[in-house]
């Protein structure tokens, strides 16, 4: 790795004060503190400093999410086959979701990369590395049939909206990855709605599982799905992934362990999961015990089953966790998860315009955070004033 | 005798701990005073250069309290004053005699420094030019002697890295100890607090008298007065309590006791870059030098003055600063690991707070000055929050006094707070963000605030 070393010691005076390249410091920067480490010293204060920083955090993030990008291929070449009954072992399944994905991927990456770097260069600040995030999370919550001009569009509206003009990673208040899933969510509302399914077959349709029980008055949620032949929408089999949705969304278990893994490396925070799933839990029982009073077949929908469907989990692992647009405060991050988790299942039983409940609930928390944050800071003030005042 | 745990915070396991006995330095030929680190004074000389002085000689006061004069910490010639910007006074350096003079004050056995009065030890202590070893919080400032402190506290639990053992440092020292402790208590009219390790079972701390003990047990920060005051006798404002280093109390036990000032101190030496790490006996302002020669591996290294949480970057010609007993090297390393951002991380490579390398139980880490990342925007994994313990809420704080909000920084308890028990947050923030200087920064601000 001498040589590689040697060559961008050579390119640096380029880039540095008074070089040529002067104005695209930030790229070659970039590009030299990912392949090799910094060799940043510190100047005062602590002499001394532990080895994480925003680059370690992101990259795991994104391999957090490589397991979901491999069974995503694999469900999407599954979903195809089974469709169009055309039989293919699980391999040939994972080369045709691989081809569905990847030009997905480049164009989140390229277009993600692109607004980057040109906020960069004109700004002045480095390259954030959190667009590694937000452009590998992008594609996952993307469906397989998506034109390329949409998730360019997406990413573009995600990026600069979502995070750029409030000053790029760190000071933004939505999550840029949602804001590029709600864009398409309301720009293309016949094509991505949440009620019909996409398959990667030509004239393919057919309902997802939120939106069955949606359609039904008057009827039991488990019955309604388990009567559905089109797709195996079973308890096990939603949990397993094997159902047409988003593209990294299926699989719960692989989103478990990824929720695993951010907690174990203390990236993300445990409060914001316990209390989404108490939410989600809670509300879904109450629901339950109104389902007689009302005609609305979502209502009778158990917990465990808003637990698998939809982008929930996924949203809770990757997207309510974040810790830059949720609740700062420990007890502000209770808060933002028990409201997130009740107010996924109330927009998914009780609205009537959008099966899936998931990502309004974490766009509508991440504005209610700042103001979560501000009572439970006021509790903490009052509380010193108190004892300022005693004594 | 009460009882505290803290749990938040982390001792960080670093290589090159000093040993737990006392080696004898080799004697210096030059001491100094650096009268820049006497936060909020204004230091006006009272010799020239070329004076001869006496070992408590008065060498300068303050303009703003000018009974507070600083003692003379060696016997000799004043051979250099060195100024800065503005011509702020940056060091005096007195050139050590052989046989170094004392200045002789009168000798009080333990029973008289019972029966002293308030003003008795106060005007002593100002007399003699050790009154800047008491400090105040807030603000970590030398003590205002028209003030009546809450209480007193001690803290005999030194929990940053590689500092001097306290129970090493004041064994077979108790009885100046606790004169120390005795004249101190007079200056108050709440209690002396104590705060031992509750690992330390020495009985220089169990038979004090004249004093309140507490043991404390937890991680870094728990050793420090900061956070020890937080949880005995919180400050709020308006009230004012007072600290005094350990060594220090012994100082001031001995110039009661024995009638001279004896600048002597232990200073720990530590760090991965000295070979053979260990206590050393020396003097309050030694030189760098004669703390370190023989001692350094080859190859560039950062000498401190202090811990490597809290200390001042120094080099081999500088002095220990007053307050510090502590000098620590470390490495300079220019190591950029290929793709480091992907590498698994060991035990030896990388250390680190949160389980994000394969590296948990890192037991003897050898720390370098690399920062280990760029700066970046905050990023709030709760970083800062798990190594604080104290009821503070460090990213709200250091936003508002981002913003300048006066009022915020005081509603959010910054008077309670102090640089160095945010050391540890810096240390661990991701973003590498110097959260200590800010609140400095902020403290700056209401002290500005309360002179007016």
């Amino acid at each position: 790795m001498k040589f590689l070393r040697k060559i961008l010691d050579n390119l640096e005076p380029k880039f540095t004060k008074g070089g040529p390249l002067e104005k695209f410091h930030a790229v070659f920067n970039a590009a030299d503190t990912i392949l090799f480490s910094t060799d940043e010293k510190t100047e005062s204060g602590p002499h001394i400093r532990d080895s994480i920083d925003n680059k370690r955090i992101m990259i795991l993030v994104v391999v957090a999410l490589i397991p979901c990008y491999i069974f995503g291929a694999i469900n999407i070449g599954f979903q195809s086959s089974q469709f169009s009954g055309i039989e293919r072992s699980g391999w040939e399944n994972f080369w045709f979701g691989f081809g569905v994905i990847l030009p997905i991927l480049i164009t989140a990456f390229a277009t993600g990369g692109f607004w980057e770097v040109l906020f960069a260069v004109i700004r002045k600040h480095s390259i954030s590395e959190g667009f590694l995030v937000t452009s590998a999370l992008i594609p996952l919550v993307m469906p397989p049939t998506i034109p390329l001009w949409q998730v360019a569009a997406a990413t573009t509206f995600g990026v600069v909206i979502g995070k750029e003009i409030f000053g790029g990673v760190g000071m933004n208040i939505f999550n840029p990855a949602l804001v590029a899933r709600a864009f398409i969510f309301f720009a293309y509302p016949s094509q991505i709605s949440g009620d019909k399914v996409w398959l990667k077959v030509d004239g393919a349709s057919g309902a997802t599982a939120l939106a069955i029980p949606a359609a039904v008055e008057n009827g039991n949620a488990v019955d309604l799905l388990s009567k559905i032949t089109q797709f195996d929408y079973t308890w096990s089999n939603m949990f397993w992934g094997y159902i047409p949705g988003s593209i990294g969304e299926t699989n719960k278990l692989l989103i478990i362990l990824g929720i695993l893994f951010l907690l174990f490396t203390k990236i993300a925070n445990w409060r914001v999961i316990v209390g989404a799933l108490v939410g989600l839990v809670g509300t879904a029982m109450l629901t339950n015990i109104m389902a007689p009073l009302s005609s609305n077949t979502m209502l009778t929908l158990p917990p465990h089953y808003h637990l698998v469907m939809g982008g929930f989990l996924f949203g809770l692992a990757f997207m309510a966790t974040e810790p830059v647009t949720g609740a700062h405060t420990d007890k502000g991050r209770w808060i933002f998860g028990i409201l997130f988790g009740s107010l996924t299942v109330i927009i998914r039983s009780i609205n009537p315009a959008y099966p899936e409940g998931a990502m309004l609930a974490i766009l509508l928390m991440n504005a209610f955070a700042p103001l979560i944050d501000y009572y439970v800071v006021q509790s903490n003030i009052k509380r010193r004033m108190a004892r300022y005042a005693a004594e | 005798m009460e009882r505290i745990t803290i749990k938040k915070g982390h001792d960080i396991h670093m290589s090159g701990v000093p040993a737990k006995n006392i080696e004898s330095a080799s004697h210096p030929t030059v001491v100094a005073y650096q009268p820049e680190e006497f936060r909020y004074t204004k230091p006006k000389l009272l010799v020239q250069e070329g004076d001869s002085v006496k070992i408590g000689t008065p060498l300068f006061f303050d303009k703003c309290m000018p009974n507070v004069k600083w003692a003379s910490i060696g016997g000799g010639k004043i051979s250099a004053i060195h100024y800065g910007y503005r011509r702020v006074i940056e060091k005096i350096i007195i050139e050590l005699d052989k046989n170094e003079e004392a200045v002789e004050y009168t000798v009080f056995d333990h029973h008289e420094i019972s029966d002293l009065s308030k003003t008795k030890v106060k005007d002593h202590l100002l007399a003699t030019g050790l009154w800047p070893m008491i400090r105040q919080r807030p603000y970590s400032k030398i003590a205002n002697p028209e003030d009546t402190p809450h209480s007193i506290f001690i803290s005999c639990y030194n929990s940053a890295p590689l500092t001097v053992d306290l129970d090493v440092a004041l064994r077979n020292r108790s009885s100046s100890f606790q004169a120390g402790i005795t004249a101190l208590s007079k200056l108050t009219d709440g209690n002396v607090h104590v705060v031992v390790d509750e690992k330390c079972t020495s009985n220089t701390f169990m038979d004090l008298k004249n004093t309140e003990i507490h043991m404390i047990r937890g991680p870094h920060p728990a050793g420090n007065v900061g956070i020890q005051i937080h949880h005995i006798d919180p400050l709020k404002p308006g009230k004012v309590v007072w600290t005094v280093n350990a060594q220090h109390v012994v100082t001031i036990g001995r110039l009661f006791l024995k009638g001279i000032f004896d600048p002597s101190l232990i200073i720990s030496v530590g760090g991965s870059g000295v070979k053979n790490p260990t206590h050393l006996k020396s003097r309050i302002g030694a030189s760098i030098n004669t703390l370190t020669t023989d001692r350094l591996h080859d190859g560039p290294q950062r000498l401190i003055s202090g811990d490597v949480l809290t200390g001042k970057t120094n080099d081999k010609n500088g002095f220990i600063h007053f307050y510090e007993s502590t000098v620590s090297v470390i490495p300079h390393s220019d190591k950029r690991a290929f793709l480091g951002m992907l590498h698994p991380g060991s035990g030896k490579t990388h250390y680190s707070l949160t389980n994000t390398y394969f590296s948990f139980g890192a037991n003897s880490f050898p720390f370098s000055t690399l920062s280990n990342g760029e700066g970046r925007a905050m990023m709030p994994i709760n970083s800062w929050e798990n190594v604080l313990p104290m009821d503070i809420l460090p990213n709200q704080l250091y936003r508002a006094i981002l913003a300048n909000d006066v009022e915020e920084m005081e509603q959010l308890g910054l008077i309670e707070c102090d640089e160095e028990d945010f050391a540890l947050c810096s240390f661990a923030c991701p973003s590498k963000i110097d959260v200590g200087s800010v609140i400095r920064q902020g403290l700056d601000v209401l002290e500005e605030e309360e002179k007016q």
